[in-house]
């Protein structure tokens, strides 16, 4: 058994080993090498000349006001994502009955996979000037006008990103709860600690790996967003994602590469740092034997 | 299992869980009962005005309709693909022992690249070898896109794969195939299962890869983008309500019986 081991294991591996290099790590790599090629007007493409010429556009137009107002929105979304599902996996781990906590994980796995375009569209309706929102307000007489900044804003656009990411946020937090013996709780609560008391000095130390992780997710997802900001931003809006589609448009093929390849470093040593610091991994590894 | 509170702080929690749901829920199904309103301005429908006007009208649009096939026949290798390579990473994470975690990142980390950079890159290096975008290049996008997600779901079915059960049929002399075949496979079925429905709701639902790897035949997400933004009409809800409410079933019924299976 022990012999035959590892010849399997790297037989198993192979297949998706290799479509994980040929359709992620080696055109990711190629955009990173020509991020440094400059820009030639004869082929309309770039040649192997050595330029930082794209990593200069990047200073220009406002464009690093771009990155820094997306860092913002990642860091603003990730908080508030994390704050609603914090209250959301304690109820669904130690409140919720069985029954109940299945049919609420469900909930919370569906967005996953249902359409990201759809669900941000979809808050156009609710926040438009004859939205349900507006509307609503209007007939229990808290405003007289509609509220213009509703949609089309960076108000829109963060309650987008936090509708589309939240369950980045609660799952994590839900298997490092799975993770808490649950006699350190009781016995807590045996030595007369209250809720916020046994919640501050217990639950959140205990779990801080899926704090962080919750965090991590949230923030990379709104990193590389665009449909959010494209559905619900208004004249003018931006996100990294959309700038690189617009330098795109035009054509410059080394911004494009630099700005990916700038994003592509702050995603990469997040989710890696996050791993040597939390054990990301050991999150979901624990699953199996 | 279950801890006892005081009734303000279960309040609390329960009031911050229902108000995310809401959140994550309420537009959609809004937009949903939308399209169920034969008025063409956007509104709750009245039970009495009930109708599928929009729905009907849906076969007529050609763009549409071949835009949906071609999501469909993508989806469906992607999903193919993308199962029978997370259960090749998800055996060969089983076996492996000391470099697990670098196993697991490597296959875990193209979920984090960014859908506009993915998409942008392969598409820039397919043009320069001369690859045409056809839906062939849409799959190499969204099979990196789906597999992490279902090496998740395969490895979680995992759990139910005790390793004394293959010790004892290699020690009566079953070979790894046929442990494979005889005990693993049945185990982890309804992971497989999962794995292949959320596989295909990915790449049916994947917009921003596809939008830069699409051929001359679009995908259903390209074209619901481009009606979205020349201005709503009720086909576009209808056809968002229909494609929401296929995949909230599919998820609904995959993970119900994924999650009473495991308990």
């Amino acid at each position: 058994m022990t012999g035959s081991r590892l010849p399997i294991s790297s037989a198993l591996m192979t297949p998706p080993l290799l479509s994980i290099l040929a359709f992620g790590l080696a055109p990711l790599t190629i955009v990173v090498v020509w991020s440094f090629w400059s820009w030639d007007p004869s082929t309309y493409w770039i040649k192997p000349d050595l330029s930082l010429a794209g990593y200069a556009g990047i200073l220009e137009a406002g464009r690093w006001t771009v990155i820094v107002s997306t860092l913002v929105k990642a860091f603003a979304t990730a908080l508030l994502c994390l704050l609603i599902a914090y209250p959301t996996a304690y109820a669904v781990h130690f409140l919720a009955g069985r029954r109940l906590s299945i049919i609420l994980l469900a909930l919370i796995t569906i967005p996953f996979f249902t359409s990201y375009l759809i669900r941000s569209f979809s808050w156009r309706l609710v926040l438009g000037r004859t939205g349900v929102l507006n509307s609503w307000l209007q007939d229990i007489g808290i405003i007289n006008a509609p509220l213009d900044w509703l949609l089309f804003s960076n108000f829109a656009v963060v309650v987008g990103l936090v509708a589309s990411y939240l369950p980045f946020a609660t799952f994590p937090l839900l298997l490092s709860m799975r993770r808490v013996d649950p006699t350190f709780l009781a016995a807590a609560q045996d030595l007369g600690a209250g809720f916020w008391k046994s919640l501050t000095s217990i639950l959140l130390p205990l779990t801080m790996s899926g704090i962080f992780a919750g965090f991590l997710f949230v923030f990379v997802m709104v990193v590389g967003s665009s449909t959010e900001v494209q559905m619900l931003g208004g004249a003018g809006a931006s996100i990294v994602s959309v700038m690189i589609n617009d330098v795109m448009r035009v054509a410059n093929y080394p911004l494009a590469f630099a700005i990916s390849t700038i994003v592509l470093i702050v995603i990469f040593g997040l989710v890696l740092i996050g791993n040597r610091m939390f054990g990301l991994a050991s999150l979901f590894e624990d699953q199996s034997p | 299992m279950m801890i006892r509170e005081g009734l303000s702080n279960r309040i609390l929690l329960w009031a911050i869980t229902i108000a995310g749901l809401i959140v994550i829920y309420a537009p959609p199904l809004y937009l949903l009962a939308v399209s169920f309103n034969p008025a063409l301005q956007p509104g709750l429908p009245r039970l009495s005005d009930l109708s599928v006007t929009w729905y009907a009208a849906l076969p007529n649009d050609r763009a549409l309709v071949g835009a949906l096939q071609q999501s469909l026949m993508i989806a469906t290798i992607t999903a193919v693909l993308a199962t029978g390579m997370s259960l090749m990473a998800a055996l060969a994470y089983f076996e492996l022992r000391a470099q697990r975690t670098a196993w697991f990142l490597t296959v875990i980390l193209p979920m984090f690249v960014p859908g506009v950079i993915q998409g942008l890159a392969l598409s820039a290096v397919f043009t320069r070898s001369g690859i045409k975008a056809s839906s062939l290049t849409v799959i190499a996008g969204h099979l990196l896109w789906a597999m992490p997600f279902a090496f998740i779901v395969i490895l979680t079915s995992f759990a139910a794969v005790r390793r004394s059960y293959l010790t004892a049929a290699a020690d009566l002399g079953a070979t790894w195939w046929r442990q494979f075949v005889d005990i693993t496979l049945p185990l982890i079925r309804p992971g497989l299962i999962s794995a292949f429905i959320f596989s295909f709701l990915l790449s049916l639902n994947e917009f921003t890869r596809a939008f830069y790897l699409a051929g001359r035949q679009n995908t259903l997400p390209v074209v619901l983008f481009g009606k979205m933004n020349s201005g709503a009409s009720p086909v576009i809800y209808a056809m968002s309500g229909a494609i929401f409410l296929v995949s909230v079933a599919c998820v609904a019924l995959a993970s119900l019986h994924f999650m009473l299976r495991r308990n």
